[in-house]
């Protein structure tokens, strides 16, 4: 019974100022992901920010929700995580 | 201004940070509060019920205030057992409707700045600290990500005899303050997503049974997690509805499902479905939750520093209690700053005194008492599995009993407790949590 949600949808309630100069999230060495067999990255960021296409892995730090999954859900620790520069990234209305 | 020096410097603006810059600028210490959001709240998140006993530790005529952050009392609170089939409910009226209220982060946090500045609080928002400064063993000030001047811009420093973190779960200067080893694990947080929800005017009083002087706050136990460790929220504000569910994020990792999907799945429920139908989705959130406990206790004092609400990991979340902690850290901090600052000594032997604080709360106590609570929730799925089921079936049997040999009733109950979990397998359950606390 497995219903494809569309997580686009989801995050564009959400109001963000996006940094196009600093993309906090970095992917420190695409080798380790393409080992990585279950990538579960993919599943359990609930921004849907990393993505594979063209057998590659894609990060839309754009979308992110800053909530800290990834810095210590990613088996390989192979995330560079950072919090976007001052007053760039989430911003919510209601929280 | 080329360099900035204060006696204290608190990173981070939510209530930890705010309770702890009011109680300093009170006393006319010379603080400064660094926040990263554009304003002190646009970050957070939260379910969330707030306790005004602890409000009012920090803001003593709260809730007549102006621009009050409440958005409604909570007169009914409980829990609801999902099934399959349907939910078993739980519910308990409050006699005072002043004790606990449903807020928004965005709105809570906001109007606690907005106190602290009246209160002298210097705050910086849009601004993140990038690093603490160590000098001789002692932190001495953070470092910023914005220039020193228009002709210097490498990043500026802060100096502070003191320098209080309270940038929440995600304990980045923490870990780098060498107050704890390394980030946490994935088992020692939970991962909450939330939706505020607008339903059609006029249906939240009419679905929920509310006039303004009443509000809800039910926590949602079973097939709402599809039976992973975890729980649900359903919260009403003024004109919204809070709505979420937090899942421990090792078995999010190790299930490969999506909490997004696991969400939509819950609100497909027959019983959800009918009170969110046509709810339009106004914002949609995540943030983690700390569960380390005692176990993963940051050390909370240092040279210089140190650490109050969630990056100490002050949570209860069987009591809603995270925000009430953080303000109570924030005070202990608040009191033990200035006990540094009239001795004129900022080093650990002082500040030890804040942990000595924290020993004699009920903060401590509390954390005590849990500390085995979440490994048992984790090696006992059953709780999320099996018992909202079996709660619900053994009520369909019970109010089904009409027109029947009761005797035959109960024992068609004990039949199905059997199947579902085994008497022994509930004993054994009873005994465990009953060993957790005594
Ligand atoms: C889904 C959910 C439901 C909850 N429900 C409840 C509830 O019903 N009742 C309750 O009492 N509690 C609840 N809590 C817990 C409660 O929200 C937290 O315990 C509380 O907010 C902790 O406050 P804090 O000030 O320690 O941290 P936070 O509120 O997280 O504040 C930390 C602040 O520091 C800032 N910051 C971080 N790093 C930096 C940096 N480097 N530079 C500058 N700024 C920085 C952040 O932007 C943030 O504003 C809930 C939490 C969640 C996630
Ligand atoms: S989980 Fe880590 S290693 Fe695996 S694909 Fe994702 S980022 Fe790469
Ligand atoms: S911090 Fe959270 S929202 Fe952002 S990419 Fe990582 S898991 Fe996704």
């Amino acid at each position: 019974m497995k219903k494809s949600v569309n997580i686009d949808e989801k995050i564009g309630a959400t109001k963000f100022f996006v940094d196009e100069e600093y993309a906090h999230l970095k992917i420190k060495s695409p080798e380790v992901c393409h080992n990585c067999l279950s990538k579960p990255c993919l599943n359990f960021c609930p921004a849907g920010v990393y993505r594979f296409s063209d057998n590659k892995l894609v990060v839309s730090y754009q979308a992110c929700l800053e909530c800290g999954s990834c810095r210590v859900g990613c088996p390989f620790m192979n995330i560079h995580w950072d919090y976007p520069r001052g007053g760039f990234g989430v911003s919510y209305k209601f929280g | 201004m080329e360099s900035y020096s204060f006696d204290v410097v608190i990173v981070g603006g939510g209530p930890a940070g705010l309770a702890c810059g009011i109680k300093l600028a009170e006393k006319g210490v010379n603080t400064l509060l660094i926040e990263r959001g554009r304003f002190c709240g646009s970050k957070n998140l939260f379910g969330g019920v707030v306790y005004t006993s602890s409000i009012k530790e920090i803001v003593p005529e709260f809730p007549e205030v102006s621009q009050s952050p409440v958005e409604r009392p909570v007169t009914e609170e409980g829990y609801i057992f999902f099934s399959t089939k349907g939910v078993v409910k739980f519910f308990h009226t409050k006699s005072d409707s002043q004790e606990a209220f449903t807020a928004l982060r965005a709105r809570f946090d906001a109007f606690l700045s907005e106190y602290a500045l009246k209160k002298g609080l210097l705050i910086a928002p849009k601004t993140k600290v990038v690093d603490i400064i160590l000098e001789n063993f002692k932190v001495s000030g953070v470092i910023v990500d914005r220039p020193r001047s228009f002709k210097d811009l490498r990043p500026a420093e802060v100096k502070a005899k003191i320098v209080i973190l309270a940038e929440g779960v995600n304990r980045l200067l923490t870990e780098k303050a060498g107050l704890v080893k390394g980030p946490f694990k994935p088992e020692e947080v939970v991962l909450a997503i939330k939706e505020v929800l607008q339903l059609p005017k006029g249906e939240l009083e009419k679905r929920f049974g509310l006039n303004e002087k009443k509000g809800l706050a039910a926590e949602l136990i079973g097939e709402i997690t599809s039976g992973l460790p975890g729980t649900g929220f359903l919260y009403t504000n003024t004109n919204t509805l809070s709505f979420g569910i937090g899942i421990f994020l090792n078995t999010l990792v190790n299930s490969n499902l999506k909490p997004y999907e696991i969400l939509e799945r819950a609100k497909a429920h027959p019983y959800l479905h009918e009170l969110l139908d046509g709810a339009e989705i106004l914002e949609y959130g995540a943030h983690l939750i700390p569960e380390w406990g005692l176990q993963g206790l940051p050390k909370l004092y240092g040279n210089g520093v140190m650490v109050v609400g969630d990056a100490a990991g002050l949570v209860n979340p069987l009591f809603r209690e995270g925000t009430n902690l953080a303000i109570y850290s924030g005070i202990m901090a608040a009191e033990t700053a200035l006990e540094a600052l009239e001795k004129g000594d900022f080093s650990e032997k002082t500040l030890k005194s804040y942990e000595e604080r924290f020993k004699e709360s009920y903060i401590y106590k509390d954390l005590l008492l849990f500390k085995n609570l979440k490994k048992f929730l984790l090696n006992n799925r059953q709780i999320f599995e099996t018992y909202p089921n079996l709660i619900y079936e053994i009520f369909s049997l019970y109010f089904s009993a009409q027109g029947q040999y009761k005797k035959e009733v109960v024992r068609e109950i004990i039949r199905t407790i059997k199947r579902k979990r085994g008497l022994f397998g509930v004993l054994k359950d009873i005994i465990n949590l009953g060993r957790l606390f005594w």
